[in-house]
């Protein structure tokens, strides 16, 4: 394996291990105490999965079809209202006591809900507008805000807490004599999974390669015999699915609010272009390195602050730092690596 | 006096729509009976309503112009246009609000500053990011745009989230006391700008810029440092987006983050979009279309059968969908499909109604003469 491994690409690891040893060891050494530690740590992974759930489907949407999907927050969205509504629906709470086979339920549902949204939109609205890209940025746009406008009227402008408990969500484990809350792991746990699955699926499964190789070059595919916008309406509804699993995955600590679609969008596409466009593993690593870079810099605001000088502290103040965190992640990366950690060179 | 004629006989349309919109005020005031001048000072009346739609029209138009030029006529996409529309708004209420230096003075200082330092911000941000290409490019200058956006929205000193509000301008512009001269103001300046833009595009420097947008590596092999060149546009619409974004402050005589918002990037490339990508008038068509729709629907009710139906409600929804549909209908935006369909018919009638084959005219080539 170490041979496939090109210079760049080898420089790129280096480079993520190195940011990643940094920012650990940063917050390693400004954190009160290994409690503290261990909650940037956790929580940094904790937001990094979160953002992997949107990014994902971006990327390998963007990868194949170069369409810069607006409406991938929408979806995150939906799903998560998806899964509140079978979550919190009367009629299952009664046949279905049990919190955690009913979460399973509905973030089942929430996918499938996903996935049919996204054949609709691919089938129905993007296939008219693959010679035209710049249209497809209105198009999805369009779609984002008219789905927006329907959950507002299904569910309320307000949104939706969690209320319903369920196991997952209320256990509770101890590190380093902090306690954390279970739904932490477990939703660290279902991205580290999906990361794997996904990988499996473009590695080693025949429609992966399919995928792959239409990455590269899809005429040449199409060429071969293969339907490739067949693959494409498969790559979408698979993308458009994974966001609303992620909303389903997410719904239980973020609740479901119209705008959560759009808070995340920004920061989600930021992930897939520092990582590389087309590089599905370059958005995995994007994803963990953001969450981590956000959790350190807030920990490190919070307790060293109010060592800084005036200047910095009227102009940028600590509590802003992580907020800035992702997008000067990027502009950094940028400045250095024009196509992102793992994208391709030109 | 023989070009003269010319040049009124191929824009006798633009000249027709100027000619209207100079009289607009005083035929507003005519039909509803109000005075375009206001009374005792204040905006009152129909007149003075419609001036005040207006002017914002023109300097959306003016901010999706300056848009244009970089993602129309020099094929680079950015995503971070509202940096100049909220700092050339920051900087101009700085000025005439904290600098103490009294309205009139304080305005053409800070229209000079403005000017100066969203240019030099332009050409550094070009200067580090225009070797970045397509995405790459868009998402760096988003970056940037929402660090700026951020930053102010906690910023205490100027006025966090809420912004602050201005409580002086220049009293011979002042839109509510003498909105008039503030409608002939903006409307000068937006025909300023689309003649500058028209003139920069017909001129060799245009063609290049043209040339890069239909392919870059093309231009650079001739010989042009199509780098330059990039930098040019962007600075330049940079400037004129700072300049949209004074405008709006001194005609709100307020200013706050949401200048800054990812929103004001979205707009002007959604009027363009749909106006025309790379045509002069796509771009005000563009800015008349959505906000005149915006704010005359938004609203309005009506009443079908009993049931009064408020559009304000659902105005989003029917704004999505008609996006949905006007890029599936109108595939090069409204003025580029209109003049395609116009050489289509041209080319139809001089060769003869009995050959079928008519050669399909290329979109982009059409589209950015007209």
């Amino acid at each position: 394996m170490q041979g496939i491994l090109s210079a760049s690409r080898r420089t790129s690891l280096i480079a993520v291990v190195v940011i990643t040893a940094v920012f650990l060891g940063f917050s390693l050494l400004t954190a009160r105490d290994l409690g503290s530690f261990g909650i940037t740590l956790i929580s940094g992974l904790f937001q990094g999965m979160l953002l992997f759930l949107v990014a994902s489907g971006l990327s390998i949407i963007f990868g194949l079809m170069d369409v810069l999907n607006f409406a991938q927050g929408t979806y995150f969205m939906i799903g998560a209202y998806i899964a509140y509504t079978i979550h919190h629906a009367p009629l299952l709470i009664q046949a279905v006591p049990d919190g955690n086979l009913r979460f399973v339920i509905a973030a089942l549902g929430a996918t499938a809900g996903g996935a049919v949204l996204g054949v609709i939109l691919e089938r129905g609205l993007l296939r008219p507008l693959y010679s035209r890209p710049i249209f497809q940025i209105v198009m999805t746009f369009g779609v984002a805000t008219v789905l927006t406008e329907i959950a507002k009227y299904i569910w309320g402008t307000t949104g939706q807490t969690w209320r319903e408990p369920f196991g997952f969500r209320q256990g509770v484990f101890e590190v380093f004599g902090q306690n954390f809350s279970t739904y932490r792991l477990f939703v660290i746990a279902i991205g580290l999974i999906l990361i794997v699955a996904i990988a499996l699926l473009l590695r080693r499964t025949r429609i992966g390669i399919i995928i792959r190789a239409g990455v590269e070059d899809s005429q040449m595919v199409e060429a071969l015999g293969i339907n490739v916008r067949m693959v494409f309406t498969l790559v979408f509804t698979l993308g458009c699915a994974i966001a609303a699993f992620g909303g389903a995955i997410a719904a239980p600590f973020l609740g479901a609010t119209p705008s959560m679609g759009s808070e995340f969008l920004l920061a989600s596409i930021a992930v897939v272009v520092l990582g590389g466009l087309g590089s599905y593993e370059g958005t995995a690593i994007g994803s963990l390195l953001v969450g981590l870079a956000v959790a350190a810099v807030a920990q490190f605001g919070a307790t060293q602050g109010q060592f800084m000088s005036e200047f910095v502290k009227t102009f940028i103040p600590p509590t802003v730092w992580p907020a800035l965190m992702p997008m000067a992640l990027l502009i950094a990366i940028l400045l250095v690596r024009p196509s992102g950690l793992f994208g391709k060179q030109e | 006096m023989h070009n003269w004629q010319r040049t009124l006989r191929t824009n006798w349309l633009y000249s027709l729509i100027l000619i209207f919109l100079i009289a607009f005020p005083f035929l507003v005031g005519w039909l509803t009976d109000s005075s375009p001048f206001g009374a005792r000072g204040r905006p009152v009346g129909q007149s003075t309503f419609w001036q005040a739609l207006l002017i914002e029209t023109f300097i959306l138009a003016i901010l999706a112009m300056s848009y244009n030029l970089m993602f129309g006529f020099t094929g680079v996409i950015s995503f971070g246009h509202a940096l100049f529309f909220g700092l050339g708004g920051y900087i101009m209420a700085i000025f005439l609000e904290k600098a103490s230096l009294g309205p009139d003075s304080g305005m053409i200082v800070g229209l000079v500053a403005g000017l100066i330092i969203t240019g030099i911000l332009g050409f550094v941000i070009g200067l580090v990011s225009l070797r970045l290409r397509g995405v790459y490019f868009a998402m760096f200058t988003l970056a940037i745009a929402e660090m700026f956006y951020i930053l102010f929205l906690r910023l205490p000193a100027t006025g966090s989230e809420d912004g602050f509000s201005i409580a002086q301008v220049p009293e011979w512009l002042n839109p509510t006391r003498s909105r008039l001269s503030y409608y002939y103001v903006t409307l000068l300046l937006l025909v300023l700008t689309f003649l500058l833009l028209r003139r920069l595009i017909s001129s060799p420097t245009g063609a290049v810029l043209l040339a890069i947008r239909e392919n870059e590596s093309r231009a650079q092999t001739i010989g042009y440092n199509t780098l330059t060149f990039k930098l040019l546009a962007i600075t330049l619409a940079g400037m004129l987006a700072a300049l949209a974004g004074m405008l709006s402050v001194i005609l709100n005589k307020k200013v706050g983050p949401e200048m800054l918002a990812v929103s004001y990037t979205v707009d002007p490339l959604l009027m363009t979009i749909i106006g025309g990508i790379g045509t002069f008038s796509g771009p005000v068509i563009g800015a008349a279309g959505l906000h005149l729709s915006d704010r005359l629907l938004r609203d309005s009710q009506f009443t079908i059968g009993g049931t009064v139906v408020k559009i304000g409600e659902s105005w989003p929804l029917i704004l999505g969908i008609s996006f949905i549909v006007v890029v599936l209908i109108f595939p090069h935006g409204v003025v580029g499909t209109w003049a395609q369909w116009r050489t289509r018919r041209q080319m139809k009638a001089a060769s003869g109604a009995g050959r079928s084959a008519v050669p399909q005219p290329k979109a982009e080539g059409s589209s950015s003469t007209t």
